[in-house]
């Protein structure tokens, strides 16, 4: 190993090669992309290009910008105002705390309507609020350009993202089916006031206030004041987001164990 | 004269001017104005202008040169977003430069610190007014021009080692040292070879030494002495593979490590100047200056300017050929360095002067061609 870092050791080719091979070497590169080198002029030129989809490849052969190595990418979030519940699922899942949801016109005024804002300054683009989102509008493009000289312009309003869908940009086709959460709402009766706010706020509609029978009052003691209502769940349109949980102003509502 | 050259533009440019302020002023100042000695002040002032401007467009522009070559090399594209093909980049980097702070240690020695890279770039840029360009398009003839111009190019070892002294840094003094070491390593050969080139011609002035090509350029019959002086040039010029004084793996960015800022954009500059003037060096010395062979149309040499485009075009070459250079080689190792300096470029440089006085002796070899006979 020592000899290879003797200064005075005797060349054992001609000393005129050392300089020629890696000079023929460099001029072979050079006649090769003399007239179009490897790379591709980004802004001005894209990979998903039709041009550039036969040229360019990756290791295994399959090339960039057609099948599952361009279409797994998950790139700015397209949403779809009309379809979306405000069920703030997508919030929820997001790991980042990055989704707010947002009042958009449209909703009565009683219910405004919520949808999700994104901040791409802190989103990581894990996918998880479009594997959430029970009514699939919230999706996941191949739109991967967010350059802005302001950081207030990562913040994309429901509207802005609204316009990403309206683009009709390749949609990220892998969302993975969550099996639905096993657990349903449960109540728990005696602290129910029949307040109506559950079913009011329900995104799906799948609450609905029953009446239930007023009790008799026993001597001695008081009925409780309250609306002889209680809500019951329509477990197959329940998309289980939990806002009647949130909403209820005594905490009766709660997940229970699968029936 | 109906030749133009240089000085008769700048002579005609500033009669023009310091007529055209002359004529709103009164009579006796309008004189003392168009006075010949007043004309001919401002068009060596003008001269000097032009000289520079050409210089610094031209070292900007070697800049992007080497940038797109050595992309090519590389399989890509060099600069291309700032101006078509991105020929304003380096100019756009320069006015960033420009407009930045200038900031020097706190244990800097102040003179030297400022002085170093001034003088480094002057002293570059004074080289220009010494090189002929095309057939009148210079300074002067000077009759030693080539030991002129060899004499401010080796100044630059003495600027880069003040300032790499005076910038206190150990980077700095050990890129400076090694900058000294290697300069006064490849000066002999780099001289010697020029030497051989001198005893053929018989003349120091470059145009004359021109002229002496204009039937066989010396390329041919001094083959060894061009091999010589590219390297040892290569090495004067820091480039790679003899960039060893800013080797930036191991020393940082060598004797400018201290530097930013405009400072740093003279050495940058002063850096490309030498390039510039190694390769116009080349030109003028082995392969005709702005002459083309007699076999060449004659419609290609004829149409106004030609020499100095044939000029432009042999430089640009040259210099294609140091980027192909240092596209290709790795750094060598600083005793490698100096034992191929002393050991082989100089017994080299002393048998391309034995050959070139045998040369003249003989006037023609077979393959390679004639020289002329000397004082012819």
């Amino acid at each position: 190993m020592a000899s290879e870092f003797n200064a005075t050791e005797k060349p054992d080719e001609n000393p005129v090669l050392w300089v020629a091979r890696p000079m023929a070497t460099a001029a072979r590169q050079f006649a090769k992309s003399l007239f179009r080198p490897s790379t591709i002029i980004y802004p001005y030129e894209r990979l998903e290009d039709p041009r550039f989809r036969t040229k360019v490849g990756v290791g295994s052969g399959m090339p960039i910008g057609v099948g599952p190595v361009w279409d797994n990418y998950r790139g700015v979030h397209a949403l779809n105002i009309a379809t979306c519940i405000s069920c703030n699922l997508c919030a929820f899942s997001c790991p980042d705390l990055c989704i707010q949801m947002v009042t958009v016109p449209g909703g009565d005024p009683k219910h405004p309507k919520k949808c999700p804002e994104i901040d791409y300054g802190k989103c990581s683009y894990c996918g998880f609020c479009s594997d959430a989102c029970p009514e699939g509008c919230l999706t996941m493009t191949t739109r991967y350009e967010l350059s802005t000289t302001k950081r207030s312009e990562m913040v994309y309003s429901p509207a802005k993202l609204n316009e990403v869908f309206r683009t009709k940009l390749p949609m990220n086709p892998i969302r993975i089916e969550l099996p639905k959460n096993e657990d349903s709402i449960l109540l728990d009766p005696p602290l129910c006031i029949g307040c109506n706010a559950c079913a009011r706020d329900c995104p799906t509609q799948c609450i609905t206030m029953l009446d239930i029978p007023k009790p008799e009052a026993k001597p001695g003691e008081k009925v409780a004041k309250r609306i002889w209502k209680e809500p019951v769940v329509n477990d197959s349109d329940c998309v289980r987001c939990g806002t009647c949980i949130s909403v209820c102003p005594k905490e009766c509502l709660f997940w229970g164990g699968s029936k | 004269m109906t030749t133009t050259t240089l000085y008769s533009v700048s002579y005609d440019l500033s009669r023009a001017l310091l007529g055209a302020v002359g004529s709103v002023l009164p009579p006796g100042a309008r004189d003392a104005l168009t006075s010949s000695n007043a004309v001919t002040a401002l068009a060596v002032l003008v001269f000097c202008v032009i000289l520079l401007a050409a210089s610094m467009l031209n070292t900007i522009v070697l800049i992007w040169w080497e940038r797109k070559l050595l992309g090519r090399f590389m399989d890509r594209r060099g600069a291309m977003h700032v101006g078509y093909a991105g020929l304003l980049q380096n100019f756009a980097d320069g006015l960033k430069l420009f407009r930045k702070t200038t900031v020097s240690p706190r244990e800097a020695d102040g003179l030297g610190f400022y002085f170093g890279p001034t003088a480094y770039m002057v002293s570059s840029l004074v080289i220009f007014g010494i090189l002929p360009i095309s057939s009148g398009w210079n300074a002067g003839a000077l009759p030693l021009s080539l030991l002129l111009a060899l004499t401010i190019f080796s100044f630059a070892p003495l600027f880069i080692f003040v300032s790499a002294w005076s910038s206190n840094n150990k980077y700095s003094l050990m890129g400076g040292l090694r900058s000294a070491a290697q300069m006064i390593a490849y000066e002999v050969p780099l001289l010697l070879a020029v030497v051989a080139v001198v005893i053929v011609s018989g003349s120091f002035d470059l145009t004359t030494i021109v002229y002496d090509q204009r039937n066989y350029w010396f390329w041919g019959p001094l083959f060894l002495a061009l091999v010589v002086f590219v390297a040892a040039m290569l090495a004067e010029m820091e480039r790679i593979p003899f960039d060893l004084p800013e080797a930036e793996a191991e020393l940082v960015e060598g004797w400018n490590t201290e530097y930013g800022g405009m400072l740093f954009a003279f050495f940058m500059l002063a850096d490309y100047l030498r390039a510039l003037v190694g390769s116009i060096l080349v030109v003028l010395l082995f392969l005709g200056g702005w002459t083309l062979p007699s076999w060449v149309p004659a419609g290609l040499t004829s149409f106004p300017l030609a020499g100095i485009v044939w000029f432009m075009v042999k430089t640009y070459a040259v210099f294609g050929l140091f980027v192909w250079i240092r596209a290709s080689l790795p750094r060598v190792r600083t005793d490698q360095l100096l034992r191929v300096g002393w050991n082989r470029m100089i017994p080299l440089a002393l048998l391309s002067v034995f050959l070139a006085a045998a040369l003249v002796t003989v006037r023609c070899v077979p393959v390679l061609g004639c020289v002329p006979s000397v004082g012819a």
